[in-house]
Parts: C-alpha cells; sequence; structure tokens
C-alpha cells in the first residue's frame, strides 16, 4: 500500500463523528418548522376537484392566519392511494393528517385504530343523511365526517319512455319497447359488469330491490338467500334471457356503459351521479335533454335500493395536531363548503338540509329532488373492517354466475361459504362484539 | 469456498507479498450488496411466510405459523387453477413461438435484398412494451369496434361478433396470439443466431453427397440448434411462469378468475389484499417452482449443450 494508514483509532473516531452527523441531519430534518402546526390533508386533489379544494384552504387559511395547511398529494385511483395508507398508517406516520377515505375503508381503518373517533368534537351525525353517518360508525362511535356523498342512479331514456319503471317486472317490459320502438335503442339496460367493487354495487341494488341483503346485523354472509339467488338470476336472465342487457356488460366500468348511453345506445343505464353533467352538457352527448334519473325499481318484497358511495373525512390517530386537523375537516364539511363543491364538481352534499335550497338547484344538474329520493334509499355497503376482501371473493363468484361458467345458486352458495370462513379466520365477529381489542390477540396466538 | 480461497493462496503465498485477508477485504463491499439486495429480501420472504401477516387487520397480530400458510396454498383451488392456467399459458405459447420463430429465422438466414432492414423490422413487436401491446390487441378483440371481429365475420368463420372477454376459452385466444406475436421475433433472432454457428460446409457436404433441403433441416439443422432451443425454452418457460402485465391488462384475470396466473394471483393477495404472510409463502411457491424448472432444462438437456461446447 502507498497511502499511510491512518490508525485505528483515528479512524475509528472520524467513523463515529459521521454516524453522529447524519442522526443529527435526520433528526433535524425530521423537525418540522416551528412555531404554528402544520396540517397536511390528502384526497382528490386533481382537475376541478383540485381547484376548488385550494380555494377553500386558502380561505380556511386567511381565517386562522397561524394554521399552515397543505395538500399532500396522492393517486386519485382508489386502490393506489387504499395501499399507500395502509402502509402509511402502519408505520405510524403522523402525516396527513387528514384523510379522505372511501365509504367502504372507515371501519377498516377504525378497526385497526389508524383513525380517532370524532365524538369529542361532538359533531351533529343528524344533519347528515342517515346511511352516510352509519357508514362511518364502527362500535358506536363516529370515525370520519362524510364530505360528499354518490349514489347509484337509474338513468332512463324521457324519448323513448312515458315514465320511470316501478317495478323490476317493469324495467325488463319497457326496456324491450325502447328497444322494439321506432328509432329504439340497441340495449335495453345497461351496468358496469366487469369483475371489480362495481359489479357488487350493481348487485346490491338488485339484491335489496328483490328484499335481500349481504350480512346481517351479527356478522353472518347470506348471500346464498332466495332472494339473493333471484336478483342474481334476474341480472343473468337480462343478458341471457330477455336480452335487454349486452353481453359486453360483464367487460364494462361505469364509462363503458356511458359511453353506450351516451350514444343512445341503450334505454337504461345504472350509474353514478357523475355521469349527469356529461349527459346533459356534454358536446358529443347525443341523449341531451332526453333522459332522467331514478332509483332502481323493486320486485315485491323488496324495496328500492341504491348502492352508497362517496368521500369521508378522517383524523389520522397519529396527527401530531388532532384539534387543528379537526377545525379543517369542520370547515372543509361545512355547507358552504358543500354548495360551493356541488356547484363546481357537481358532487352531492351529505346534508340534507341543503336539498332544500334554492342555491343547490342552481347548482346541480340533477334535480335535488331525485338526488335527495335516491340517497334516502341508499344502502351501504356491509359496515365491515374486511369489506374489500370479502367483495372481492363475492365479485369472483358473481362474474363467474353472469358468464355462466355456474348456476346463481352454486355460485352464491360458494361465495356465501368462502365469505364466512373469512369472517371466521379473521375473527371481524369477536372484534365487532367488542370482546377483542387491537393487538390483544397477539400473544394469545403466539403462545398457541 | 472458504477451503478453496485458502489452498490458493497457500500456494501463492511464497511468490506474492499479499496476504489474502486483503483479498476478502476488497471484495467485502461487492459481498455485502450481493446480500444486501439477494439474498436478505429472499430470507426475510421466507421468514416472513412463516407468519400470518395482514397489515390490515393489526387486530390479529403477526403471530408465527409455522407452515400454516404452505399447507393453506396446497388447499387453496385458486393456487391449483392459476398454477394451471400458468402452465396452459406456458406451453400453449411456446410451442406456438418456437415453431413460428423457426421458421422465421430460418428465412432470415436465406440472403436476399434487403435482410438487414427486415431482420430490423422483424423485431419491432418485440420493441413495444408489453402494456401497449396488450392495449393494443385489447381494441383489436373489443366486441363490437375490434377488427378481429369484423373480420371473422366478413370471412364467415363468425355469424355475429362475440364478446371474447366473457369466455374462459374465447379470453385466451387473444392473450396467446398477442404473446406469440410479441414474443416470436426474440426466438426467432436467438435461433438465427444459433444458425449462424453451424458450419456452412456440413450443407456444401450433404448436398454433395445428395442430400435434399429436407434431409438437411432434420438431421443438420435441428440437431445443431439444439443447444440455441434450449436457451429459447430456458428463457420464455421462465419468462412465461412470469407472465403478469399482459394478462393484468387484457383479461385482469377474468372471467372469473379464469385466465389469472399465479403472478396475478400472487400481487392481488400481497399488493391488493396487503396479506403479507399469504403473499410471501405464494412468492415462495412461485421462487421454487421456477428454480425448480430451471433446474430440470439444465440436468435434462444441459448436458448435451456442455457436450458440445
Amino acid at each position: 500500500m502507498v497511502l499511510s494508514r491512518p490508525s485505528p483509532c483515528v479512524a475509528l473516531r472520524v467513523a463515529l463523528m459521521r454516524v453522529a452527523l447524519c442522526a443529527i441531519c435526520l433528526a433535524a430534518c425530521d423537525q418540522r418548522p416551528s412555531g404554528g402546526s402544520v396540517v397536511t390533508i390528502s384526497g382528490s386533489a386533481l382537475g376541478t376537484e383540485g381547484a376548488v379544494l385550494r380555494r377553500q384552504i386558502a380561505r380556511f387559511r386567511a381565517q386562522h392566519p397561524t394554521l399552515r395547511v397543505e395538500i399532500q398529494p396522492t393517486p386519485d385511483d382508489a386502490t393506489q392511494r387504499h395501499q399507500l395508507y395502509v402502509q402509511w398508517l402502519n408505520a405510524h406516520a403522523g402525516a396527513p393528517d387528514i384523510l379522505q377515505l372511501d365509504v367502504v375503508w372507515t371501519p377498516e381503518f377504525a378497526a385497526a385504530g389508524w383513525i380517532l373517533p370524532l365524538d369529542r368534537f361532538s359533531p351533529a351525525r343528524d344533519s347528515f343523511f342517515k346511511a352516510t353517518v352509519e357508514a362511518n360508525v364502527w362500535s358506536g362511535k363516529l370515525y370520519a365526517i362524510p364530505w360528499f356523498v354518490d349514489v347509484g342512479l337509474l338513468y332512463w331514456r324521457t324519448d323513448l319512455l312515458a315514465h320511470a319503471p316501478a317495478s323490476m317486472a317493469e324495467l325488463v317490459q319497457l326496456a324491450r319497447e325502447g328497444m322494439t320502438a321506432p328509432g329504439g335503442a340497441r340495449y335495453g339496460i345497461v351496468w358496469q359488469g366487469a369483475r371489480y367493487e362495481g359489479l357488487v354495487t350493481v348487485f346490491l341494488e338488485h339484491l335489496g330491490g328483490f328484499g335481500g341483503r349481504i350480512m346481517t346485523g351479527d356478522g353472518r354472509v347470506v348471500v346464498d338467500s332466495p332472494e339473493a339467488i333471484r336478483a342474481l338470476t334476474f341480472m343473468r336472465d337480462a343478458i341471457y334471457g330477455s336480452r335487454i342487457a349486452p353481453q359486453e356488460v360483464l367487460t364494462w366500468h361505469e364509462e363503458e356503459a356511458r359511453f353506450a348511453f351516451q350514444n343512445g345506445s341503450a334505454v337504461f343505464m345504472r350509474n353514478w351521479p357523475y355521469a349527469y353533467a356529461l349527459l346533459a352538457g356534454g358536446a358529443d352527448s347525443r341523449v341531451r335533454a332526453k333522459f332522467a334519473v331514478t332509483t332502481m325499481p323493486a320486485a315485491p318484497g323488496g324495496r328500492p335500493t341504491a348502492a352508497l358511495g362517496g368521500a369521508q373525512l378522517a383524523l389520522n390517530a397519529y396527527s401530531r395536531a388532532p384539534d387543528s386537523a379537526y377545525a379543517v375537516i369542520a370547515y372543509l364539511t361545512a355547507p358552504a363548503q358543500m354548495l360551493e363543491r356541488a356547484e363546481v364538481v357537481g358532487q352531492f352534499p351529505t346534508r340534507p338540509a341543503l336539498y332544500d335550497d334554492p342555491r343547490l338547484t342552481a347548482a346541480l344538474d340533477v334535480p335535488p329532488a331525485d338526488a335527495r329520493r335516491a340517497i334516502e334509499s341508499a344502502t351501504p355497503r356491509p359496515v365491515i373492517p374486511i369489506w374489500t376482501q370479502l367483495s372481492e371473493l363475492l365479485q369472483i363468484q358473481l362474474h363467474r354466475a353472469l358468464a355462466r361458467q355456474t348456476s346463481p345458486e352454486e355460485a352464491l352458495r360458494t361465495a356465501a361459504r368462502e365469505m364466512n370462513a373469512l369472517v371466521e379466520r379473521t375473527r371481524v365477529r369477536e372484534l365487532m362484539a367488542g370482546t377483542v381489542a387491537a393487538g390483544t390477540v397477539t400473544t394469545e396466538a403466539v403462545e398457541r | 469456498m472458504t477451503r478453496s480461497t485458502s489452498t490458493r493462496s497457500t500456494s501463492t503465498r511464497s511468490t506474492s507479498t499479499e496476504d489474502p485477508r486483503i483479498g476478502w477485504v476488497y471484495v467485502a463491499p461487492a459481498v455485502a450488496i450481493v446480500l444486501l439486495i439477494a439474498l436478505f429480501p429472499l430470507a426475510w420472504t421466507l421468514w416472513e411466510s412463516l407468519h400470518q401477516h395482514d397489515l390490515r387487520m393489526p387486530w390479529l397480530g403477526r403471530p408465527f405459523v409455522g407452515l400454516a400458510n404452505y399447507a393453506e396454498i396446497l388447499r387453496d383451488a385458486r393456487f391449483w387453477g392459476a398454477l394451471g392456467h400458468t402452465a396452459f399459458f406456458a406451453i400453449t405459447s411456446i410451442a406456438l413461438e418456437l415453431v413460428l420463430g423457426l421458421f422465421l429465422a430460418l428465412a432470415l438466414n436465406e440472403t436476399f435484398r434487403g435482410r438487414g432492414l427486415v431482420r430490423a423490422a422483424v423485431l419491432v413487436p418485440w420493441a413495444i412494451p408489453t402494456v401497449v401491446a396488450a392495449l393494443l390487441w385489447r381494441f383489436m378483440f373489443d366486441s363490437q369496434a375490434g377488427i378481429a371481429n369484423a373480420m371473422l365475420v366478413r370471412i364467415g368463420v363468425l355469424d355475429q361478433p362475440i364478446v371474447w372477454f366473457i369466455r374462459a376459452a374465447t379470453a385466451w385466444v387473444p392473450v396467446i396470439l398477442a404473446d406469440v406475436w410479441k414474443t416470436t421475433p426474440f426466438v426467432a433472432l436467438l435461433l438465427l443466431a444459433g444458425l449462424q454457428n453451424i458450419d456452412r460446409t456440413l450443407y456444401e457436404a450433404a448436398a454433395t453427397d445428395g442430400a435434399g433441403p429436407w434431409w438437411q433441416l432434420r438431421h443438420i439443422t435441428l440437431p445443431l440448434l439444439a443447444p440455441a432451443m434450449l436457451v429459447v425454452l430456458i428463457f420464455r418457460t421462465l419468462d412465461a411462469f412470469r407472465v403478469f402485465d399482459l394478462i393484468y391488462v387484457l383479461t385482469g384475470g377474468g372471467p372469473g378468475t379464469s385466465t389469472e396466473p399465479i403472478s396475478i394471483y400472487a400481487f392481488n393477495a400481497m399488493l391488493q389484499n396487503l396479506e403479507f404472510g399469504y403473499g410471501a409463502a405464494l412468492s415462495v411457491v412461485i421462487f421454487l417452482v421456477t428454480f425448480t424448472l430451471a433446474v430440470l432444462y439444465i440436468k435434462g438437456l444441459g448436458a448435451d449443450v456442455g457436450g458440445r461446447r
């Protein structure tokens, strides 16, 4: 070696100093700027949604000069956002303080202890739609404030039909009439039938219409009930029996269905409210002023049911500034901000009182009375922490039955068996009854 | 490993003043990196697979469950289905690619005007990103606007357009076709390299003895091309067993789960459902399956390659 080596002692000291320096750097970087707290919010921040959020936050900051509020961008795709949240919260990350949650995530995050119960801030539960509150309650406590509500709507063509269907049987009959009428549409009804969460929401609406449900109050899956089999058989017959729905629906999501309806190719469409503005005002819409919305009708013994979707705001359990963060949540979910969102983005407010407000009539494309009726018949998907996994099992079996790989009875029996096994294995029922708290199972299981 | 190094160092010590331990110091960073990026994740995955660990169910904790995840995999019908789909996809697509690739390689091996251009042009499908290629094929097999239905109806194979992606049998068609279309050029290129290694004089001698082109293909080209074919087989089998993006875009594993390969199933368990324990066990099983395949190929056919070198 040409270079003379430093003595090991010196080398060691240099190395130690470097490590110490790095540690100081890291600690310094982790520190938040002092003076006033910072609140971060994560949610849909693209397009008009992002613009209205930024505007509202700017207004909030003008009222609260000591508080800094920042938007933390997250992917708009729900699955990706969910993955990110789960990873962050597993690592006990304190930011974002405010999480925009999909309606089916609240119980999952609440059961995991990742979000805070909000009751100590005493939000007025009864100023929101009942279904939207129900979806956000876990073991009696409210965990998120409903921000805007999404609801399944039945779009129908006013130029082909004289009135909306009052029953499932009439839906089929009117669809056929609309198809055979002069200048009629190619398809009777279009919906979301690809193998994803959308299919489950469509099924849920049929299920409710036939008087069935997915789960009992004590967490037992009952999708193999006679009502459920009738509902799935009805959906399958719509494709292969009465042929009002094209086979293509089994590959369709929201947008494919909207394209078909927008081109004038369908008498009915099941879709979310977002489609309304595009159909009513879109330059390439062929159904402008030729359609209206209602809810999915019911068969005897059932009741009209709309799937509930939408977004809520929740408080990160590891947040360092929960009080300031709640102030932001309260501001964003206040009536004035909801009206502004309705006007700019077309999203439905979660406060029923606003539906009598003339400003909402001016803001929304959908007649508020129709929207309100749909929201009042909305049913949340089962409020259970493992919903996404249960839904996946159900999606596969629904799709198999609709693709005629198996019969509706067989498919739903398999789905119920698999779903109940998962409920059993994950001990969710005990969790729901409150006999298991987060973390208590670990030691027990290890001992076994 | 240690022994061989120490023997060598004893033999070289007389001629060199270098301390063998210095050698270890020099390679230490490289060894550390290999350990860190290759062995550590593998070991961690193995360790994880012995736990029940669901990121979304913290109330269950992360108990050590031994081989329970593996036992569940063996009972899991969806896993066996996925394995079957993967094998079906691998066998069908590789068989087609090998045959078509051979034809293509033979054609490209002939001398004709503009051969360089054609050789480059053939590679175009291989150069297109898989997701883009998959989207193209998805459009082509769209039930209404797709060219596949339009052509098949025009030539009378179909009475009316069909919806390809709602039946298992028809959903496989675009999947296999897309893979064959995309990968045949790669196979052809490898085989072409093999063809060019064959001594020209063998053909000249055979021709002098009156052997026709068919005889030459069977008794000269194919046997001498075996090493190149083995390389193709290994590459393609391992690739096909990891197939993900193509099927993810084209069918998403549907209808139901009837085109779902093991990689999509593992992805689903691990990254969609965040079942880390079970997902890790699935990954280990995939690793074992591909590893076994590679060993079988090398053992069964590899000796032959070594002999020819």
